[in-house]
């Protein structure tokens, strides 16, 4: 029973995390109809400029507003420059993220070197519960509160305010919605930096639960969320929200009773979905 | 009298085939005018043409003596065009609110007192505000798409075959409202149903394989049975 | 446009010149430029195969990967437990061309199952494929007892294929073989058809083809070629890793046909040339300026400037300028007459 809770708080926690990623991810998609390859450097840029600014302040807080403003502007910058040059010409954009994506995650290794820097977690975060004989890490539930507190906050920017509106309307018919006289452009800017924000966050909160950064997780978290995008139905929020929680279970599940077999069993439950129900577990996204 | 909305000599395009060689076509404030043509003529065409959705190649497009060739869609809009698609381009994912919020370009009193007096147009709408656009009917979805044009002080609204595909009784109260519209707002209106045409529109343009060949008075156009068969198919 | 029945006799000349060249090079240049032709060689058919379904059928294939990763491990684990011998490379060939099929059939099925049209069905064909891309390449590290996981399988290659110089005219060989295949399939009333449902999917079906059915062959064709070209790879590298199932190694795919230009076939081959010789001129550099350490953001920096300012590749290029001339020529008899 101890490990049973163990084991949900750390898949909890895991997924979280992979839900900054993959939310973002999933709209972009919906949205744009891109298939962003930028998602995996933004994560290991926003874990960098994490450390950078920790061990320069030594606050926790700058050091993730810093990490969220970078990879915001990097973002815009993604987007404004690039990816609007070839919306609607897939092939293209898949390159010209990947482009950035190797250039990004090289410029990472030119400035803090090749080597995995090493991070503690913020003091007021390090130490741990026990209660009732179970340990409970308290940056394990600060993750959770954080997934939490942003999948509310993206709920209701979705769904109770305009821009929520337009951005779900433009997931469905963007030349409708420039019919009516808005600049989805603007709209796909704001989107594609607010993803790239979050895929930012989460690098900065995964580099001190894992104690460190490497240039090299950006790809594997990044192949990790297009996991959760495609389990969770391709475009739909709350889809990457339930993607996200149960890849996140079922890791850290498998990762006690079958260590070795965490990757195997995320990729087959992916190609059971495929199988089965391409459109998604959670696919409520508009087909179309 | 200018002309609310003129266009001249019109070629556009999409992808590598040429869609409309031809068409010229003038409408003043106030007017109710019918776009007429067999299928694939190039009507649905020349109306994306006009919000810039499908590339004009050559010639004109002026609304109020402004060049509107070449602006982005969304500017086309904003100028005060209304644009009802064939499809409707209804937002399934939203409710009907939040398809008419999504068109408001301002949420004043002004705005909404214009929003209520559409509704009193549509009772259907009325009734279903909150619900999920995706649950809708055709002739709701065709109703949804209309106000969604109206919403907003337009000068002109282009409407593409509200006809298509609805059941009588539905395109009889669709001809009603429209009829209601057409007399204070200026309208384009893609038809094949030419009683429905007929209904709304005072006057009509003919369009065949992409060059407008006719235009005139649409009680003219009723008597004209050989042009009504040469064109239209109608019977 | 580009691929006619006949060749001109121009173009026969052409060909037969640089066929003559190419049959020099081994005998005037060192070891490590004979490698890498003979790698151009066998990744331009990497390519070309990417080309069918890029080109041909407009279908993005993120897992296309798995064709050419599994054909070099199968020479590699072929060799390694059965002897480096030339009837094992045959077997590790049939094998390859069997699994590519089965697995293009597989890919298809559930690939080409949903209708639908547009961007958004490209979208979620290049998702699903990278998730099955993703499923072979995380079998491959697992099942450490036969590949040998992260670490790679090296092994010993037949006596025939261990001189470079040799090597190279088979690579050379190869690739001639191949593309004159390939060649044939586009051009055959399969190809034809394929090309017919890239234009409109809708009207190639109320023609009464069974789409499906198709861009099946078509992807089985390009997983075979895939394969083909991975063992060919196995052989040159003696080495096989998991590197050669990723996405990254689709994406080298993608990258050539679209420096070459899509649709042309010929174009991989100068997608090959091009991105190979950059690639080995990036890594020499290295010993030059230790900014090229960082050698991939001058590589990761050619994906964006070739699609921003090249986005129909050498071939594109090629084209475009050439119809230039023809137009001003034109232009200018208009004038005169």
């Amino acid at each position: 029973m101890d490990i049973f809770i163990t084991l949900v708080i750390n898949g909890l926690a895991q997924g979280a995390l992979l839900f900054l990623l993959a939310s973002g991810l999933s709209i972009i998609l919906g949205l744009m109809g891109v298939v962003n390859f930028t998602h995996g450097t933004l994560f290991i840029w926003g874990g960098y400029v994490y450390i950078w600014i920790f061990t320069l302040t030594d606050s926790f807080l700058l050091g993730i507003l810093a990490a969220v403003g970078v990879t915001f502007l990097m973002g815009v910058f993604f987007e404004k420059f690039f990816v609007s040059r070839v919306y609607g010409n897939v092939p293209a954009q898949i390159l010209i993220t990947l482009g950035l994506q190797v250039i990004f995650t090289d410029l990472v290794r030119l400035i803090w070197g090749a080597t995995p820097l090493t991070i503690g977690r913020p003091d007021f975060l390090a130490d741990t519960w026990i209660v009732g004989g179970i340990v409970i890490v308290q940056y394990r539930v600060f993750l959770i509160a954080v997934g939490v507190i942003v999948a509310f906050g993206i709920h209701l920017l979705l769904n109770k305010t305009k821009i929520g509106m337009i951005v779900r309307a433009g997931v469905q018919r963007p030349d409708m919605v420039r019919a009516l006289g808005i600049n989805i452009n603007t709209y796909f800017t704001f989107v594609f930096a607010g993803g790239a924000a979050l895929a930012g966050l989460g690098g900065a909160l995964y580099a001190p639960l894992v104690g460190s950064m490497a240039s090299t997780a950006g790809m594997h978290n990044q192949v990790l969320a297009f996991i959760v995008v495609v389990v969770g139905g391709m475009g739909s929020f709350m889809g990457s929200a339930g993607g996200s929680v149960l890849l996140g279970l079922m890791g850290s599940g498998i990762a006690w009773f079958a260590p070795g077999f965490a990757s195997v069993a995320n990729v087959g439950l992916m190609a059971i979905v495929l199988a089965f129900k391409p459109s998604g577990l959670f696919g409520l996204a508009v087909k179309k | 009298m200018s002309s609310l909305l003129k266009a001249s000599n019109v070629e556009s395009y999409i992808g590598l085939y040429t869609i409309l060689h031809d068409v010229n076509l003038e409408i003043n404030k106030g007017e109710a005018v019918a776009l007429l043509g067999r299928n694939g003529a190039g009507k649905t065409t020349f109306l994306k043409t006009l919000m810039n959705l499908v590339s004009t190649r050559k010639g004109s497009i002026e609304l109020e003596g402004r060049s509107i060739v070449g602006v982005p869609t969304h500017k086309i809009a904003k100028m005060g065009i209304g644009y009802v698609p064939e499809d409707y381009g209804v937002f399934d994912a939203l409710t009907i609110e939040e398809n008419l919020r999504v068109a408001m370009w301002k949420e004043d009193k002004e705005t909404l007192e214009r929003v209520d007096s559409v509704l009193d147009l549509f009772p259907d709408l009325k009734v279903a505000y909150k619900r999920m656009a995706s649950t809708l009917s055709g002739g709701q979805r065709q109703m949804l798409s209309i106000s969604r044009a109206l919403v907003n002080e337009n000068r002109i609204i282009l409407i593409d075959e509200p006809s298509k595909g609805l059941a009588p009784v539905v395109i009889e109260k669709l001809a009603h409202a429209l009829k209601a519209i057409s007399k204070d707002a200026t309208v384009l209106l893609v038809e094949q149903n030419f009683a429905m045409a007929c209904a709304v529109a005072d006057k009509y343009y003919i369009i065949s394989e992409g060059r407008t060949v006719n235009n005139g008075d649409i009680k003219d156009l009723m008597q004209n049975k050989e042009l009504q068969h040469k064109h239209l198919g109608v019977m | 446009m580009m691929i006619t029945k006949d060749f001109s006799k121009k173009r026969l000349i052409i060909l037969a010149l640089l066929l003559a060249g190419l049959s020099v090079i081994p005998h005037v240049s060192g070891l490590s430029t004979i490698t890498l032709f003979s790698r151009i060689f066998i990744m331009a058919i990497y390519a070309m195969s990417y080309d069918i379904l890029r080109g041909y059928m407009g279908f993005i294939n993120l897992g296309h990967a798995m064709f050419f990763g599994t054909g070099a491990y199968a020479v590699g684990v072929m060799f390694r437990n059965f002897g480096s011998t030339l009837p094992v490379f045959l077997i590790a060939i049939v094998f390859s061309v069997v699994f590519s099929s089965i697995a293009a059939f597989i890919m298809g099925k559930i690939v080409f199952r949903s209708g639908g049209k547009g961007p958004v069905v490209v979208v979620a064909g290049a998702m699903t494929t990278l998730a099955l891309g993703e499923i072979v390449r995380h079998t491959a590290e697992r099942w450490r007892s036969v590949t040998m996981g992260a670490d790679g399988l090296s092994y010993r290659i037949p006596e025939i294929f261990s001189n470079r110089i040799l090597f190279y005219y088979y690579a050379l060989i190869f690739m001639i073989v191949m593309t004159l295949v390939l060649r044939q399939f586009v051009l055959s009333p399969t190809g034809r058809v394929l090309m017919s449902i890239r234009e409109n999917e809708q009207r190639a079906e109320f023609l009464g083809y069974d789409t499906q059915k198709y861009k099946l062959i078509g992807l089985q064709v390009a997983g075979i070629a895939s394969g083909l070209s991975g063992v060919m790879f196995g052989v040159l590298n003696r080495f096989a890793n998991t590197e050669l199932l990723s996405v990254q190694q689709t994406l080298n795919a993608l990258l050539m046909t679209l420096v070459g230009g899509t649709g042309t076939l010929y174009g991989a081959i100068i997608g090959s040339g091009f991105v190979n010789i950059v690639q080995s001129q990036l890594l020499n550099f290295r010993s030059v300026h230790p900014v090229f350490e960082r050698w991939l953001l001058f590589f990761g920096a050619m994906y964006v400037i070739v699609v921003i300012f090249m986005p129909r590749g050498f071939v594109g290029l090629y084209y475009t300028l050439t119809d230039k001339q023809k137009a001003k020529v034109q232009k200018s008899a208009v004038g005169k007459s």
